[in-house]
């Protein structure tokens, strides 16, 4: 951030000197504030390592079929059970937290490039093009996002990146409208207006002045939207339209499991991957919101 | 205000063109394009047959004229036929829609009677056990996947108590008579109806506290109270009716995501409604049936969008109609 002179040098008034304090300093000192956001954080990291070096450590292999351990409840050895098949769920769990976690954090990167273009475009040219854009936003959010996903993975095939673009195909408008209203802003500020005297482009101004600046809202809309992601890839996998079996993810896992949850009463089999969904979304959330009190100054601290 | 709603009527024809698009080219993507929903095409005519139709359905014209016979033909109501039945498209949505839409309408009416009172009660309590208890459940039921809570309560009611059944929507095995059979309709519906309105309520819930404290905070509700006004007024009579615009919006918005949520409601508990007919669909790539819903669920979300915009003209006497 740029460091403001008031007047005479600051060195020589002792009294005016504060501690330099970036953005990311202020707003994590706001962050910290929120002890269920920070909770939520906590828990992220913690899924994330468990995700990732989890199986590894279990030693575990998620299709490893052991039929003198089939359908056993939770225990020592199999903290969240077993299945049909006698495969151990935890290990199940988290190699299919690891595909879950990756599409939907490749959406939500998918749907931000895609917004950040489309809004920094809308806002930047203004005139036409702004109405034209700002045209299929209101289009795409009238269309009814979770059947048209269902409805594009089902013309493309269920893959990993089909997948991917189905959901964000469907999350963008978000991220396009917030960063179109920052550069409507922001373009007629004197630090835009001083660059452009010193002969900077549009490309230029519209990206390396600009852009930085109007991140800020887009990043809280960016975590909530990984939430609205897991979920929608879930539902997906529930309905059996999403990943194929045997390839675990969350939502997969549930969907194998109705039978016997419902009519053998193997509550573990859905119990455990649709808590780490709620586990998940609900520090997601945490983490936004406090995000959104962290980064928006203005807000009033309750 | 007449005038109001007719113009903003009309802006919502520009929005159907937008969306028909959209749609018309996800049609193009579907293998066998708009000639397998057809009623001649079937998916099984052979390649002489297929020519003869390409130049009868005019598959060779230019884009936008293909367009423009497709989207006549979508509002005269020839939405094509069911690959899988044969039946028209149009015939079977209106089979399943009175089911789907008996959910959303309970789902909607339950969410309004838990969110109103509670949202209110929270926001006049503020920072009260109350209010932090309320809170941390509509967080709760926000992040609450709805297929994960449905087996759940299946698993609880239907397997370990036996006391609601766990499929379908009235008993087939069995007819009954007076209250056993207002009981079987009962029975059938609490579950469904219960996960299907959770996530609304949760967040009608959040809205109208915040709505609530919003106007609570205003001057002139000091000033009411600070006339001596009992607090059941103050909060009935003056907050409650202005913080009740922008949450007559909010709830009307949420029916078509009520109706959209129905999908997976009814696939959780085996319900004959329109949500389980997409799912089906999609199983056997019935692209006509597919599309059919997509267009009534497009459609109700630019109505619900209208209503909420006339509603608030109609509610709030500030919104000049010009």
């Amino acid at each position: 951030m740029a460091s403001h002179t008031l007047g005479a040098d600051p060195a020589s008034e002792p009294a005016l000197r504060a501690p330099a304090r970036s953005l990311w300093n202020d707003a994590w000192r706001r962050f910290r504030r929120h002890p269920l956001a920070l909770g939520g954080l906590a828990v992220l990291g913690l899924l994330a390592v468990a995700v990732l070096i989890g199986p590894l450590l279990l030693g575990g292999d998620p299709d490893a079929i052991d039929f003198g351990a089939k359908d056993a409840g939770p225990s020592l050895a199999h903290p969240m059970g077993t299945d049909e098949l006698g495969r151990d769920q935890l290990v199940r769990v988290l190699v299919g937290g690891r595909l879950t976690l990756s599409v939907a954090s490749a959406a939500v990167i998918v749907s931000i490039v895609v917004g950040v273009l489309v809004g920094a475009l809308a806002g930047y040219a203004g005139g036409f093009v702004d109405n034209a854009l700002m045209r299929l936003v209101d289009v795409f959010y009238s269309l009814p996002g979770l059947f048209v996903v269902i409805l594009l993975v089902t013309l493309l095939g269920a893959g990993f990146w089909t997948i991917v673009i189905a959901i964000a195909v469907f999350s963008w408008m978000n991220t396009a409208r917030l960063v179109r209203a920052s550069y409507l802003s922001l373009k007629e500020k004197e630090y835009v207006e001083a660059a452009r005297t010193i002969g900077a482009g549009d490309v230029r101004i519209a990206l390396r002045h600009i852009l930085p600046n109007a991140l800020t809202p887009v990043i809280v809309s960016a975590t909530l939207g990984i939430a609205t992601a897991i979920l929608i890839e879930s539902a997906l996998s529930f309905l059996g339209l999403g990943f194929q079996p045997p390839q675990a993810t969350w939502g997969g896992m549930l969907n194998q499991s109705q039978d016997a949850v419902i009519n053998e009463g193997h509550w573990w089999r859905g119990f455990f991957p649709g808590a780490m969904i709620f586990v998940t979304v609900l520090a997601v959330n945490y983490v936004g919101d406090g995000l959104r009190d962290a980064l928006d100054p203005r807000r009033v601290e309750r | 205000m007449g005038s109001y709603v007719i113009r903003r009527s009309l802006q919502a024809i520009p929005l159907l063109i937008g969306i028909s698009v959209v749609l018309f080219l996800m049609l193009q993507m579907t293998p066998g394009g708009p000639l397998a929903s057809s009623e001649a095409g079937g998916g099984r005519a052979t390649a002489e047959r297929t020519e003869r139709l390409r130049e009868e359905f005019g598959l060779d014209d230019p884009l936008p004229v293909q367009y423009v016979n497709w989207a006549g033909g979508m509002v005269r109501g020839d939405w094509g036929t069911s690959y899988n039945t044969g039946r028209p498209v149009i015939d079977t949505i209106v089979d399943r829609l009175p089911t789907t839409l008996l959910l959303t309408g309970l789902a909607f009416v339950v969410a309004l009677a838990i969110a109103l009172p509670v949202g209110i009660f929270a926001a006049t309590r503020q920072y009260s056990t109350f209010d932090y208890v309320s809170s941390g459940l509509s967080f709760v039921g926000v992040a609450t996947p709805s297929f994960w809570f449905g087996l759940m309560l299946l698993f609880l009611f239907s397997f370990e108590l036996g006391w609601l059944p766990s499929s379908g929507l009235e008993d087939l095995r069995e007819q009954h008579l007076g209250l056993a059979a207002v009981w079987d309709r009962v029975s059938h519906l609490i579950m469904p109806v219960a996960v299907l309105a959770l996530i609304a309520t949760a967040q009608l819930t959040r809205y109208v506290r915040d709505s609530m404290l919003e106007v609570l905070h205003q001057d002139y509700v000091r000033t009411a109270r600070g006339s001596g006004l009992p607090e059941r007024s103050v909060v009935v009579r003056h907050a409650f009716r202005n913080a009740a615009i922008p949450m007559v919006t909010i709830a009307v918005l949420m029916i078509p995501e009520l109706f959209l949520g129905a999908v997976i409601t009814e696939s959780i508990f085996a319900i004959p409604g329109m949500g389980r007919l997409f799912i089906e669909s999609a199983e056997l790539r019935d692209y006509p049936v597919l599309l059919g819903i997509l267009t009534i669920a497009a459609l109700l979300v630019v109505l619900a969008n209208l209503v909420a915009d006339v509603l608030y003209g109609l509610i709030d006497p500030r919104i000049s109609y010009g």
